[in-house]
């Protein structure tokens, strides 16, 4: 039972800072941005990059995790916002396109094998039936302090206040003087933070590879949707349930359905469960678990 | 060579079929559907389990386009209570899954080896011969979607879908019910996709799981945005330009002598970096798409 | 039929009118070396590029260098198709070799075959393969064969409860089935088949549930990013206390830590006789590692054994390459892989492994 919590939790952190991130760019601008995915991926190779030139771990995270953000916010400018002034489904359309071309560039520059931080390898702690890796606490910890920090962020300060200020009503916001434009950028730049966060927290306790962001497309959607687009910390809670119904479908036992001592689905249907669940919970509540106000057509 | 371009355009005009399908959905009616590949998907399937029956072509274009109506109706279901980008990923996430259920099925659908052996459509005559007898069809075909396309959008019914892309709650207080017509058209560009699949299975007589992936999707998106959203003639010239330069990126690579490991990084750029391009620079695609219901020419 | 005749006469007179001209020997080869396959896609154009290299230096086919030219399908079958009728009808390959998932290598082969030009398999196990059409051999011994050695040798070695584990594609799919049949068949059980879904981070609750059902010992077959995972994970939750067996094993652990994989056992490619460690040192020489797939062992056969059809034929005809190629393979054809020979079906009926384990690290004979 522990070990079964240890896996939801684990799978949550996969998905969870990615989630936070689009969900976050989307509350000020309204459009789903598909190449957060390949930021995560830009953050772990990056980083991967700066470890090989010889940079300490924490130091090319650090490092890696600017680039990605500055990197985020110059294509925000000169792409993005030129798009979302034609049209934001276009938008949507125009980050798959970027996207693609990211993954044009890690084939060229990285290839197609799967890589790994330099790390020692550690035995595992058992504890009560479960095993966990200190790199998996360390990437669970990194998961938990960003989301914490990023709460604080917007609910303590005065950058907070301008954020969700602006993401309510962008035109009051700068009637009362908050300068939105510095505010939007900051927020894209703190997106790419976390995204390169979730990318390198996936990698720190496993591999990476070219397709590391294009693989978690489709389950970040789905987290960042169940907790209603646009509300950040709702799509912590997405990824957890989206966690907890991939973990259901893998480790429950049919076996007394079909009366064998085991009879378990197969893996392929934790995916399917959980774009299933994502196509139920947007035909009865369209906006999420936790958006009830429905402002668009 | 005669032989390769025969294929080509074939290929080509297939999914000019397929890029009209999602320009109605897109370009007349403003509909983002990511999941267009499914319904391509629906009919080659739709032809292959009536293959796996013992049934003919008939019942394979009648499987394929009742699966095919199946998944437009869900999709239509799906967007009664969306946003347009909340609708596209719902779109995705049916197409991956039920992918995904395709690859799983076991002996129904012949798991990820999907199933082979489908016979091609025309068996008389030489083997060029046979490929220009389906290089026919699939141009007849291309253009009987192509009038049906042009005599809709120019129809007062194109209109009406024109005004709920570009101002729904106009639509409504014109007394028009927005989901009877998004339906409409998506059961109408399923049918269509569908009708492409069927071809498509009996040409290259194997149907699996791998031929329906989201990228395939992007492709299709690729060349419906490089053509010129709304513009059906602009569209299948997208499409025609797209596949002829998917296919000669092997001579690119002959040519420039460039490691053919490069290949598929080009490919990507290529329909990604066009999508890109023509979004920045000419959103209106190589054609403008004519504004305006009864305006008739060109 | 007639008419058939006729034209398969008139194409070996303009055969031998050619191969007095002395016509360079054209390989075509479609190859996964992008998408979800890349590694042995990759890996496998290593195997061919090394053949060629060889018998060039070696003064060629018919006394004229080999042309190699390689196309990308990138996992997708209509690229595969395009690059299979650019090398059938634009560059006019008497011989198109490929592909790896068995998704892709059908529906391309059955083209070259109706085209009329040779197929040569060599990365595809699925037992479908064997339907594609007279033109059409298989250097690989297809999922029947190895799936069988595998089963054999779990149960030889005592095994009688296994767990199995591959990817959800038609590879897994195929050696998954097999494997089941044949170790039932043996008598033994397998208690668990998990078929993993491609590009996850974690197969952790995967590896789990098969840990549940208490087998002997594990049997797996993974390659790329998603086998390095799992040998990571199985070592993080203490499934290694249990046996692991690989199917390919430089396949399943090219990708992961010593650490991990530590102890496994399983089979491999042959590669001890005297062909095949010529092949390993070649490899190794040209490139600096060890193999990364089983599957550039293949893809080097098939090469040579075309090449050596050319030299015998006297022509690179496609008629004359499969008469030859039917000889060649039915007397048995040295390659480094061991002994290739086909069987009714054109497809390798016997092959020898090489049993395996672990030890530092390192695969050694068991």
């Amino acid at each position: 039972m522990l070990q079964f919590f240890v896996d939801v939790i684990l799978r949550t952190v996969d998905l969870a800072l990615i989630a936070v991130a689009l969900s976050c760019v989307y509350s000020l601008i309204r459009f789903p941005n598909i190449a957060l995915v390949q930021y995560a991926t830009a953050g772990a190779l990056i980083a991967l990059g700066l470890q090989t030139l010889g940079l300490p771990l924490y130091l090319a995270i650090v490092l890696s995790c600017v680039i990605t953000g500055l990197m985020a916010v110059v294509l925000s400018v000169l792409i993005f916002e030129k798009l979302l002034d034609t049209s934001p489904p276009l938008a949507m359309v125009g980050s798959l396109a970027v996207s693609m071309i990211f993954t044009a560039v890690f084939l060229v520059t990285v290839g197609p094998r799967p890589k790994r931080f330099d790390l020692e390898i550690m035995a595992p702690v058992r504890w009560a039936g479960v095993s966990i890796t200190p790199m998996q606490l360390v990437s669970v910890g990194l998961t938990m302090g960003a989301i914490l920090l990023f709460a604080l962020l917007l609910f303590r300060t005065g950058l907070g206040r301008s954020m969700r200020a602006t993401s309510t009503n962008r035109v009051l916001a700068e009637a009362t003087g908050i300068p939105t434009r510095k505010v939007i950028n900051g927020v894209i730049v703190l997106s790419g933070i976390l995204a390169a966060l979730g990318g390198i927290s996936i990698s720190l306790k496993g591999e990476m590879g070219a397709q590391l962001g294009f693989d978690l497309l489709l389950p970040i959607f789905a987290a960042a949707i169940l907790g209603g687009l646009g509300n950040a910390l709702g799509a912590a809670l997405g990824a957890f349930t989206i966690a907890l119904a991939e973990t259901f479908v893998t480790n429950v036992n049919f076996g007394w359905v079909v009366s064998q001592d085991f009879y378990f689905l197969p893996a392929s249907f934790a995916t399917i469960v959980s774009f299933g669940l994502l196509v139920l919970i947007l035909l009865f509540r369209p906006h999420g678990l936790l958006v009830s106000e429905v402002k668009r057509v | 060579m005669f032989d390769f371009l025969i294929h080509v355009s074939i290929m080509a005009s297939l999914y000019a079929v397929l890029a009209l399908s999602l320009n109605l959905q897109l370009g007349i009616a403003g509909l983002v559907n990511f999941g267009q590949i499914l319904l391509f998907g629906a009919g080659a399937y739709g032809a292959a389990f009536a293959f796996s029956n013992q049934l003919g072509l008939a019942a394979g274009i009648g499987a394929g386009l009742a699966l095919a109506v199946c998944v437009g109706l869900l999709f239509a279901r799906l967007g009664r209570g969306l946003g347009g980008d909340y609708w596209g990923i719902a779109t995705l996430a049916v197409a991956e899954a039920c992918r995904m259920l395709l690859q799983t099925g076991g002996d129904l659908t012949g798991g990820a080896q999907g199933i082979s052996g489908l016979p091609p459509l025309f068996e008389a005559g030489s083997r060029q011969d046979a490929a220009l007898m389906t290089l026919g069809v699939c141009l007849a075909f291309l253009a009987a979607v192509y009038w049906l396309c042009r005599s809709l959008t120019h129809s007062r019914y194109g209109l009406s879908l024109k005004i709920l892309r570009e101002e729904p709650q106009l639509a409504v207080s014109l007394g028009y019910n927005p989901n009877a017509l998004r339906t409409q058209v998506l059961v109408l560009s399923s049918m269509i996709a569908a009708v492409g699949g069927v071809i498509f299975a009996h040409y290259i007589s194997f149907v699996g799981p791998d031929q329906i992936v989201a990228a395939e999707t992007f492709l299709i998106w690729a060349m419906v945005i490089v053509g010129g959203v709304g513009n059906h003639f602009g569209v299948i010239l997208g499409a025609v330009l797209m596949q002829f330069l998917f296919a000669f990126v092997p001579f690119a690579k002959d040519l420039l002598d460039m490691p053919s490991d490069y290949v598929a990084a080009m490919r990507l750029a290529l329909v990604g970096g066009g999508l890109l391009i023509f979004l920045l620079w000419r959103p209106q695609g190589l054609v403008r798409e004519r504004i305006g219901g009864g305006h008739r020419g060109g | 039929m007639k008419r058939g005749m006729l034209l398969a006469a008139t194409v070996s007179l303009a055969a031998m009118a050619s191969a007095a001209l002395a016509e360079p020997l054209k390989i075509g080869a479609v190859l996964s070396l992008s998408g979800p396959s890349a590694t042995a896609g990759e890996d496998q154009r290593r195997g061919i590029e090394l053949a060629v290299e060889e018998i060039n230096a070696a003064g060629g086919v018919l006394s004229e260098p080999v042309q190699l030219i390689i196309e990308d399908s990138g996992g997708r079958v209509p690229s595969a198709l395009d690059a299979a009728k650019k090398l059938v009808t634009v560059d006019d390959v008497p011989v198109v070799l490929g592909e790896y998932s068995s998704g892709i290598t059908i529906p391309m082969g059955t083209y070259v075959v109706q085209e009329g030009r040779i197929h040569l398999n060599m990365g595809s196990s699925s037992g479908k393969v064997r339907d594609i059409g007279e033109n059409s051999f298989s250097v690989i011994g297809l999922d029947r064969v190895s799936s069988g050695y595998a089963a054999q040798d779990l149960y030889d070695l005592g095994y009688r409860k296994i767990a199995v584990i591959t990817p959800n594609n038609a590879f897994g799919q195929g050696v998954a089935q097999e494997f089941n049949q044949a170790f039932g068949g043996l008598g033994g059980e397998v208690v668990s088949s998990v078929l993993y879904t491609e590009g996850q981070t974690s197969y952790r609750r995967e590896l789990q549930q098969m840990d549940r059902t208490q087998p002997d010992a594990y049997f797996y077959s993974a390659y790329g990013k998603e086998a390095a995972t799992i040998n990571r994970e199985a070592f993080e939750l203490g499934l290694n206390q249990t046996q692991w067996y690989a199917g390919y094993m430089s396949m399943c652990t090219s990708d992961s830590q010593p650490e991990y994989i530590e102890g496994q056992i399983g089979y491999d490619l042959n590669f001890i006789g005297d062909n095949g460690q010529a092949y390993e040192a070649a490899y190794q020489e040209r490139y600096g590692e060890p193999f990364v797939t089983s599957f550039s062992g293949y893809a080097y056969d098939a090469a040579k054994m075309i090449m050596k059809a050319a030299e015998h034929a006297g022509s690179t005809d496609p008629e004359a390459l499969r008469t030859a190629l039917t000889e060649i393979g039915g007397t048995g054809f040295e390659g480094a892989t061991g002994t290739i020979l086909f069987d009714e079906s054109r497809q390798r009926s016997k092959q020898p492994y090489l049993k395996q384990k672990i030890v530092d690290g390192k695969a050694q004979a068991r």
